[in-house]
């Protein structure tokens, strides 16, 4: 079922989910630069924007995740959960970032569940702009997650001109426009193929059509990657993590306990596979002490067919952010690239 | 939905010094009741928490047919092991779990078992030893094979001695280097093959230890004439989250945390690191 609202009338509509939760938004930060943030004001949030540095995997997984509250009193202690559950809109988020918390909901919810992670998960919507314009380092086409989404979102926008397409693709989409539903009518026939055209439109303006994860995957899948190809890339990398950092479908962590107030605070904090002490063991064994063993497997969880069957999907969005952050240029289409063609340019 | 973090508080009820570096905790859960609903298997291991200092994986060290007190076999190594070591009698620790496949004891019945181990890889077979002796008669012959770097680094010293004195167990120890008073065996644990006839296609194997022991000791009883599915061992990884969410034991698409600790040696050479 689609929707149309007029671009002025986005105003009232925001102003409706900020009063039923916390509306996350693109922002113009006070330097210019664009990130996700919580907004108070319909004004705040950003229509024209290139997508930010930070993907907004912090409104589901924050950097620094409160899980357990522990108290001690006289020798013994108590332990409680820490719930955050509270209602929260995702709003103007990019495809590629709707279907990265998609993927991490995919992971977290995977028997046995995480009832933490999924308490947020589950009281977000997703509110995506679908791009009518690939960003300049974007290869969302070659993963499926964009420039349009067919499925990941609550609700999908598509600039039309003088207003906005609105496809709702769940219960908590329907939640999010019924609560302003005059300010939404039926799209026409020619509405909705209009979107259609620009879809089309926006994928003609990828450069390259072909997707080369496929044959990276099957190299990578049966080992058939040279060891020295592996060595010659990480070379290359800083362990700076920084791709990690910024990926919208990266998830590891560590379980740290912080101190707060005469309590602690047992978190979740994002940690980076290409970190020397991600595997050090206690005894100082460390099974991955080489570099390029860790960027093997960071390219493998990623894109090896072992993943792909359990999952159904890569663990890339095509957002093309590590391209920005890599120092070493050891970024996701120049690794795969690599493993492609046997050979990493220098 | 479970919340798949928060522990259940369980009390020390008795420390003993293993080694120099080396103690074992005896614990119980605060509240009887959730005792009852912990059901494990050896090889299976727990996230032990000491609070404000974090939890780390540990193996468990006792048999489930004792349920009555967890035991762990702890060396003292980092931060989290230093502040478990300061802990004594009545203080209270968490405890998530049980994690991991376990060994198949059922799969086990009516072979003949060879216990192989060296150093602290011992208390995760102390789990399925107990248990396959407090069931002695479902199982054939069995032979326990242990070594440490000196006679001072052995754990269960008592226990030894009574597994050594039992007509239905067979116990070779041996040490790298002795130390004065050492009357026993010197040399490095695959040594102790010489001492006992193998019979590979009754025995099952279980193999733990450092990973240049576990290494070696694979390699010799392939050699041997043993299947890799009758060479059982149990991995370590720093397992973090036990629910295969964090990453930290993920070898290739497996997780140790889910898929292991316990895999035989076909599953092994299946990994792809």
């Amino acid at each position: 079922m689609a929707f149309v609202i007029e671009k002025q009338a986005t105003t009232t509509w925001l102003q409706k989910l900020l009063e039923c939760g916390e509306v996350i938004a693109p922002v113009r930060g006070p330097c210019g630069d664009i990130l996700f943030s919580s907004v108070h004001s319909p004004d705040q949030v950003a229509w024209d924007f290139q997508n930010p540095l930070s993907p907004p995997k912090q409104v589901v997984l924050p950097q620094t995740d409160p899980l357990i509250k522990i108290t001690r009193n006289a020798g013994s202690y108590e332990v409680e959960p820490v719930y955050d559950d509270g209602r929260r809109f995702l709003f103007n988020v990019r495809s590629c970032d709707a279907k990265g918390i998609a993927f991490l909901t995919q992971m977290y919810e995977m028997e046995p569940a995480d009832a933490s992670y999924l308490r947020r998960a589950r009281s977000l919507t997703i509110i995506s702009l679908a791009c009518n314009k690939p960003c300049p380092l974007g290869f969302c086409i070659c993963s499926g997650s964009g420039p349009f989404l067919s499925e990941g979102y609550d609700v999908q926008l598509t600039d039309l001109g003088e207003s906005y397409l609105v496809e709702v693709g769940s219960e908590k989409g329907e939640a999010a426009i019924s609560g302003a539903s005059n300010l939404f009518r039926s799209a026409t026939e020619e509405e909705v193929s209009q979107r259609q055209r620009m879809e089309v439109e926006a994928k003609n303006h990828f450069e390259e059509e072909t997707c080369h994860f496929a044959s990276a995957m099957r190299r990578i899948s049966t080992g058939r990657v040279q060891d020295a190809l592996w060595e010659k890339m990480s070379d290359w990398c800083l362990e700076c993590g920084a791709c990690n950092m910024v990926c919208p479908t990266c998830y590891c962590f560590s379980v740290k306990d912080l101190s707060e107030d005469g309590t602690w605070i047992r978190c979740r904090i994002w940690d980076s596979c290409q970190y020397a002490a991600f595997t050090l063991e206690a005894s100082g064994h460390n099974p991955r002490a080489d570099r390029k063993q860790r960027m093997k497997r960071r390219f493998f969880h990623k894109v090896s067919a072992q993943y792909y069957q359990r999952d159904g999907v890569v663990g890339c969005v095509g957002c093309g952010r590590c391209i920005k952050v890599c120092l070493g240029s050891t970024d996701m289409p120049a690794v795969v690239g690599a493993i492609r063609k046997g050979k990493w340019n220098e | 939905m479970n919340d798949a973090f928060l522990p259940e508080i369980a009390r020390l009820v008795g420390v003993a010094d293993e080694t120099p570096d080396t103690k074992t905790f005896s614990l119980r859960f605060r509240d009887a009741h959730n005792g009852g609903n912990f059901h494990f298997l050896p090889g299976q291991f727990l996230e032990l928490s000491v609070f404000g200092y974090g939890e780390g994986p540990f193996c468990i060290a006792s048999s489930p047919t004792r349920p009555h007190t967890l035991e762990a076999t702890v060396r003292r190594t980092g931060q989290l092991t230093g502040a478990l070591h300061r802990l004594g009698p009545g203080e209270e620790v968490g405890i998530r779990g049980p994690f991991g496949n376990g060994f198949d004891v059922a799969g086990a019945r009516g072979k003949d078992l060879l216990f192989v181990a060296g150093g602290i890889g011992l208390p995760p077979l102390r789990s399925l030893i107990w248990n396959v002796l407090d069931e002695r008669s479902r199982f054939g012959k069995v032979t326990i094979l242990y070594g440490a770097r000196t006679p001072t680094d052995l754990v269960y010293k008592q226990e030894l001695e009574e597994w050594g004195k039992r007509s239905d167990v067979e116990l070779h120890v041996t040490v790298d280097v002795a130390q004065p008073g050492w009357t026993g065996n010197v040399g490095v644990v695959p040594s102790l093959f010489r001492k006992i006839t193998l019979h590979p296609d009754s025995t099952l194997t279980y193999v733990c230890g450092p990973p240049i022991m576990i290494r070696i000791t694979v390699h010799d009883l392939l050699g041997l004439g043993f299947k890799e599915e009758a060479v059982i061992s149990t991995l370590e990884r720093m397992m973090q989250c036990g629910i295969g969410k964090c990453n930290h034991c993920a070898i290739g698409h497996r997780y140790v945390c889910r898929d292991g600790p316990v895999f035989n040696c076909a599953q092994i050479k299946e990994l792809v690191e």
